[in-house]
């Protein structure tokens, strides 16, 4: 663990921030009762393999080049931005139609289905 | 490679790509024309299914799953590798056209939305179709993320399509919360194994798996960790327990009609998508067939949490027992696939037949059996990957084979939950209800209904002479072949056990005496929505008559699959 502090910034500094940013949205997901609490820890899920992609796609940071997956992992994270942002429209748009039906948006309160 | 060179190459590989691609296209194309026609006034009186319903047909001529009668189909990769087409692609687009043509009929015939959301549902079906067949043909860590977002998000705003109901709205917040938090899990699982490996192409990461001087290199926990994601990912579209919470919750909520969409549509591309991704990673193209695993797994019965996680445990320390075989991490991830599947698969089928016990709403009873299904469907794949890991090059075949026997059963599933699926929103327009008991005594008012129902539940079942027998006894004996004899007994109890909460259906159809509040229900075989339930309850009936050809399509299929 001190090793990393002192050694320069590389792939594994790159991937902690990732993991950190994937718990914390794991996190979020699970304990916010807002239903926009959830979407957020989705975002930060969602960001946290785009560190990730990007780190492993950079040329600079690679263990070996040979196994990189190079510009793969750049145009992936291109494309998880646009999708992020098209499931966030959608998700908010089937937020807003539940608070209209419940007058809440506490997803505790979505507890009619069950059995 | 100069840039001339480049672009010339570019311009051929995406040129004869498109030509594989023209169904896909086409849907873009209607997706596209149904838009544009309610901009336009004048226009705007075209009805809108008839356009769906053209544009669907034209997609499922041009990728004509018929050639498969007539032989293989040559695998080939479109789209620099981002694609593959072969035999399952061609089968599986076709299953899924031909199903959302079916679907569009039925929201007519049960008159599911009103004229001014009559656009809505048909560019939200044939968007999700479109990432279905995408599904289907992923090749590519990132066409797989995408083609399950692609195929989720229009299905979210399907189960929230009727807007002012209370439990649809609930259904559709759980469902995309849900979606979307399983689809950034698997996102996390897909980049670590594109780092790990080196690639985000399913033969060039198989390869790697299976290359002995790299299997030193490999870290092996990141590649457990990001595989179990990926599952995550794949079991949320598959309703596998444990993430199953949304299937009988949005099922109930959402009209019987979308439920019937999510349980045989969705289905399906998730199965494609699992056959994708397991024979994926496990068979490198052109060797690493004999692996040096020689003790048969026996598939785990006990289905306890922590049994899972020692089964984990174990697969972590076999991978790294492993690494100096000749044959890479092949072995180990193969075992890994296999374990995995199996136990999963077990899990949810024994849940989903026992959770369908208590039911009393009829969509949540069909949603357990669509669990209990999906269970069932997943067992030929983990069958089709022990085949392989176990034995010599010859047995690539009983390797096919076994996956053929998947997609059958999704074929005959599509006609039995379908049928299903209608004859309960046909119901609720005429008694007003999805509870289970307000269907008692309708045998004596509407006959011909009730007998289609009792065929398709009896199919559901496996009984013979039925469609639903002929999948079960593929894929029972695909289990045979696989020798993966555990999950064959626990096929086999579960479909007894399913026994009775079918049957409980079909007595309180027909032997209770109806309820004196509900007023006479009787609808005719001879009406609209009669004719098209005798139409998808015809098959599930005649198919015991001529299955050759559909077997026959589904082997060919999967013949240029294992090599």
């Amino acid at each position: 663990m001190l090793s990393l502090l002192s050694e320069p910034v590389g792939l594994s500094h790159y991937l902690i921030v990732g993991a950190v940013m994937f718990v914390s949205g794991a996190v979020c997901m699970a304990t916010k009762r807002n239903a926009l609490g959830v979407l957020m820890g989705i975002e930060l899920v969602l960001n946290g393999a785009n560190v990730n992609f990007v780190a492993f796609g950079s040329d600079f940071l690679a263990r070996n080049p040979n196994y990189g997956i190079g510009l793969d992992g750049h145009v992936i994270a291109l494309f998880v931005i646009v999708l992020a942002a098209a499931e966030a429209a959608v998700a908010l748009a089937i937020v807003l139609n539940f608070y209209n039906n419940h007058a809440t948006i506490d997803v505790d309160k979505a507890d009619e289905l069950k059995g | 490679m100069n840039l001339l060179e480049l672009f010339t190459d570019l311009l051929g590989n995406t040129e004869s790509s498109l030509r594989l691609f023209l169904p896909e296209l086409i849907l873009c194309g209607t997706i596209l024309v149904l838009l544009a026609l309610r901009i336009f006034s004048g226009l705007d009186k075209i009805p809108s299914w008839i356009v769906a319903l053209a544009g669907s047909g034209l997609a499922l001529y041009y990728a004509a799953p018929w050639v498969l009668l007539e032989g293989t189909v040559k695998s080939q990769e479109i789209f620099t590798g981002m694609l593959l087409y072969d035999g399952v692609t061609v089968f599986f687009r076709g299953l899924l056209l031909f199903f959302a043509i079916l679907f569009i009929l039925l929201t007519r015939v049960t008159e599911l939305v009103q004229s001014e959301d009559d656009a809505d549902i048909a560019t939200l079906v044939l968007g999700a179709t479109l990432g279905m067949c995408l599904m289907a043909s992923a090749n590519h860590l990132l066409m797989i993320f995408m083609a399950v977002e692609m195929a989720s998000v229009p299905s979210y705003v399907m189960a929230g399509m009727l807007k002012s109901r209370r439990r649809s709205s609930e259904a559709a917040l759980k469902y995309s919360v849900y979606g979307a938090g399983t689809a950034g899990v698997m996102l996390y699982g897909i980049s670590l194994i594109a780092g790990v490996v080196g690639s985000c192409h399913l033969p060039t990461i198989a390869a790697s798996l299976a290359d002995p001087s790299l299997a030193s290199q490999l870290p092996t926990m990141p590649l457990v960790l990001g595989g179990l994601m990926l599952a995550v990912g794949l079991a949320f579209k598959l309703s596998a327990v444990p993430f199953h919470f949304w299937c009988p919750d949005v099922f109930e909520g959402a009209p019987a009609e979308v439920g019937g969409f999510l349980s045989v549509a969705s289905k399906a591309a998730a199965m494609a998508l699992l056959v994708r991704v397991a024979v994926g990673f496990a068979a490198p193209a052109g060797g690493g067939v004999d692996v040096a695993s020689s003790e048969p797994i026996v598939a785990p019965v006990v289905a306890t949490a922590a049994f899972a996680s020692q089964v984990e445990g174990a697969v972590t320390l076999t991978a790294a027992d492993t690494a100096a075989e000749p044959d890479g991490l092949l072995g180990s991830v193969r075992y890994f696939i296999v374990v995995l599947i199996a136990l999963v698969s077990a899990i949810t089928c024994t849940f989903g037949n026992l959770a369908a016990y208590g039911q009393t709403n009829i969509k949540r009873l069909l949603a357990y059996s669509t669990i209990a299904h999906a269970g069932y469907m997943m067992m030929p794949v983990a069958a089709a990957i022990h085949i392989l890991g176990e034995a010599a090059a010859g047995y690539s075949a009983a390797a096919g084979d076994a996956v053929a026997s998947v997609l059958l059963y999704t074929a005959i599933y599509l006609f039995m939950n379908l049928g299903a699926f209608a004859i309960v929103a046909i119901l609720r327009n005429n008694v007003g209800s999805e509870e289970i008991r307000d269907y008692a005594g309708l045998v004596q008012t509407s006959p011909g209904l009730v007998i289609c129902f009792a065929l398709i539940l009896f199919s559901l079942i496996g009984l013979p002479p039925l469609a639903g027998f002929v999948g079960k006894y593929a894929i029972f004996y695909a289990l045979v072949e696989g020798n993966l004899i555990s999950l064959l007994i626990v096929g086999g109890l579960n479909t007894a056990v399913s026994l009775f909460f079918y049957l409980r259906v079909i007595k309180v159809m027909t032997i209770d005496p109806p309820p004196e509040d509900r007023g006479p229900v009787s609808l005719s075989l001879i009406s609209l929505p009669g004719i098209y339930v005798t139409l998808i309850t015809a098959p599930v009936l005649l198919l015991i008559i001529q299955w050759d050809g559909l077997v026959r399509m589904a082997q060919a299929a999967c013949r240029a699959l294992v090599q």
